[in-house]
């Protein structure tokens, strides 16, 4: 365990020590940054709109989770509870999605965005990450698995299904929604092709892409992309010890990874 | 009185397989009526029809006069309690009873009245802001229990809401709905399959077997005058000896048992292959060879209170509670004597009761039922 998450840990060090490195010692290789200078931050700050950048993150990371959520517990409030035609069938063409690439509906999707007149906007971050299935297979999954007799319970108390869904089920799903929240979330913000494809100008770009600028065909600027990096992952870390404690639970509980 | 719930000709099939066969039910207003049978009868699919979290194939259902197979559960003023008490998690005791009130769009203090009080009627007080995880199995069904009087309904039902107690758990929730019930005389329909409970709770009891009614009656009347071998087996333990016999006038020959007749009374022409029922409690048992039918004991159990012996006579088994005065072990031979008054008579083809000797029966029964 512990020699595992050394493993795992170490380049993430390395990526902090790094950004802290002057630049004439960037290759260098001791474990601590012999003399530690925040003039990597400094350059990275004033060559990028990294604020900016940062907020255009956060904010389609955090729509797109919260969108994917809300579609997620919609439809799988359906698929959980309701018999309708062909409702297998969809249900299993959703499951198919989510084994087909990002990078192969790109295309369609770009035309589509453009075609709407939302290239370089924000909105057509979020638009294709509307509904995901990945949402929808794992809550109605735990929608499933949720005993029947309490949703009976609540419908002889006069709840329908707008109440069941929303006062029942939702608040006892919590481990799921928080978990899924994050990978959600981590994935949209981790993104990168989706948005070098449509973004123009630094300002309406996420941070991904402010990363790869460093990396230019005249050479990589180590250093800043190091710094960028670090400041990148601040919030993913923030949000992963925020909603630590429920995720935990929900996989023991669930026992899904 | 009209009746307050009425049930005609109920039918129900799941895809293609029928489980309920036609089922005829009236409920007057206030009874507490126990529906008792084997695992998988129908009788959780019947109450659920009733409380319509089931579609009805085919028949009628009304409460006070009004046709309610179409409404929405929430809509026939029914109240459940289920086995697995289906309280909701996330809730405290306070919320959960609130709940159907707070969908009502009942004032807050109302609402806040009604949890008060049922809270009190059941002991609740001190737990109203736990929520169900932090309360034991007993508390947890009170508080199911809470959830269904606060909404006043017109029926409350009940699907085995005490078989998931321990067994002495099991006795106090007993006496406790029992004594809620008198005081709020609340229509209740109560479906189990634990004979004790069915016949200590029920008003009416209401016995089922594979989708049928067998018997509709009191406690008592189910017990000293069963309708059916089903019934007769079912109800009573140990169950009721039941023994194959020919009938020759007035007089049956216990088929297992090489010539011995029973003096049983006349039930008119051409029955002649019946089943002879009596229960265990009924066979006056001696040491005294002279009277009655010779038999060897297999087996006793020990109750406590009583003691069973299973004896053997030929091919016939034959349960006999043992008197407390004479002391018998295993192996031992005693006598059995059947006093006619005391034995049941089935036609052996449709397994219903013949009435013919009821006469001579009640006249025994009566002073009993009555005192
Ligand atoms: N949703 C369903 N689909 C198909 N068959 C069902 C369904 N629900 C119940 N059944 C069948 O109907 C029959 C009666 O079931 P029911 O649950 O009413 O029995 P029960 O008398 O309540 O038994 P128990 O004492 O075990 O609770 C059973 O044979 C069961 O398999
Ligand atoms: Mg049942």
């Amino acid at each position: 365990m512990v020699v595992l998450s050394v493993f795992c840990l170490f380049p993430v060090y390395w990526m902090v020590v790094t950004s802290f490195r002057p630049a004439n010692a960037i290759f260098e290789t001791s474990l601590w940054p012999t003399a530690a200078s925040l003039d990597n931050y400094v350059y990275a700050l004033n060559a990028i709109p990294i604020g900016r950048m940062l907020v255009n993150t956060l904010l389609v990371s955090a729509m797109v989770t919260v969108a994917q959520l809300l579609t997620g517990l919609l439809a799988a409030y359906a698929f959980a509870r309701w018999r309708f035609p062909f409702d297998k069938i969809v249900y299993t063409l959703i499951a198919l999605t989510w084994l087909v690439p990002f990078q192969v509906v790109m295309i369609p999707n770009y035309l589509l965005v453009a075609n709407l007149g939302l290239l370089d906007s924000l909105a057509a971050l979020i638009l294709p990450h509307f509904a995901g299935a990945l949402a929808v297979l794992l809550l109605a999954q735990a929608m499933r698995s949720f005993p029947t007799e309490v949703i009976e319970a609540a419908r002889m108390d006069g709840a329908r299904s707008w109440r069941i869904l929303w006062e029942v089920l939702t608040p006892n799903l919590r481990g799921t929604i928080a978990s899924l929240a994050i990978l959600i979330f981590i994935s949209t913000w981790n993104e990168y092709f989706w948005p070098l494809l449509l973004s123009r100008t630094p300002e309406n770009s996420v941070i991904q892409i402010g990363i790869q600028m460093f990396m230019t065909s005249e050479g990589t600027a180590w250093g800043p992309l190091m710094a960028a990096a670090t400041l990148a992952s601040l919030p993913i870390l923030a949000i992963y010890v925020l909603l630590q404690q429920q995720v935990i639970q929900s996989f023991t509980k669930s026992g899904i990874r | 009185m009209m009746s307050q719930l009425s049930i005609r000709q109920l039918k129900k099939r799941y895809e293609g397989k029928q489980v309920l066969h036609g089922v005829d039910i009236e409920i007057e207003h206030g009874q507490f009526v126990v529906i008792v049978g084997p695992s998988g009868c129908g009788k959780s699919t019947l109450l659920r029809i009733i409380a319509g979290l089931e579609d009805v194939t085919e028949g009628e259902i009304s409460i006070d006069g009004e046709r309610v197979d179409d409404l929405d559960p929430a809509d026939r003023g029914c109240a459940m309690v289920f086995q697995n008490y289906a309280l909701y998690p996330h809730m405290t005791v306070r919320e959960n009873m609130a709940y159907p009130l707070k969908i009502a769009r009942m004032a807050k203090a109302e609402r806040e009245k009604r949890v008060g009080e049922a809270a009190d009627m059941l002991d609740l007080t001190a737990y109203l802001d736990r929520r169900p995880a932090q309360l034991s199995g007993g508390q947890r069904q009170r508080v199911a229990m809470g959830r269904a009087l606060v909404r006043e309904p017109r029926v409350f039902l009940f699907d085995e809401p005490l078989s998931n107690l321990d067994a002495k758990l099991r006795v106090t929730m007993r006496i406790e709905i029992k004594r809620l019930h008198r005081r709020l005389k609340a229509t209740s329909i109560f479906v189990t399959h634990d004979q004790i409970e069915a016949m200590t709770l029920a008003d009416r009891l209401i016995v089922m077997n594979a989708g049928l009614i067998e018997q509709i009656g009191s406690p008592v009347d189910i017990y000293r005058q069963p309708a059916s071998t089903f019934v007769a087996g079912f109800m009573g333990a140990p169950a009721m000896n039941l023994m194959p016999a020919r009938l020759a006038g007035t007089r049956a020959t216990l088929e297992r048992v090489s010539d011995y007749a029973v003096e049983t009374g006349s039930f008119g022409p051409g029955r002649d292959a019946i089943t002879l029922g009596i229960r265990p409690e009924d066979i006056v048992v001696s040491r005294d060879a002279r009277v009655g039918l010779l038999a060897r004991i297999d087996l006793i159990e020990e109750l406590g209170g009583s003691r069973i012996a299973y004896c053997s006579v030929g091919e016939q088994e034959i349960a006999v509670v043992l008197p407390k005065a004479v002391s018998f072990r295993e192996g031992d031979r005693l006598s059995l004597d059947f006093p006619a008054p005391a034995l049941h008579a089935f036609d052996r083809e449709t397994g219903l009761r013949l009435t013919a000797m009821n006469a001579a029966r009640q006249e025994v029964a009566n002073p009993l039922v009555t005192a």
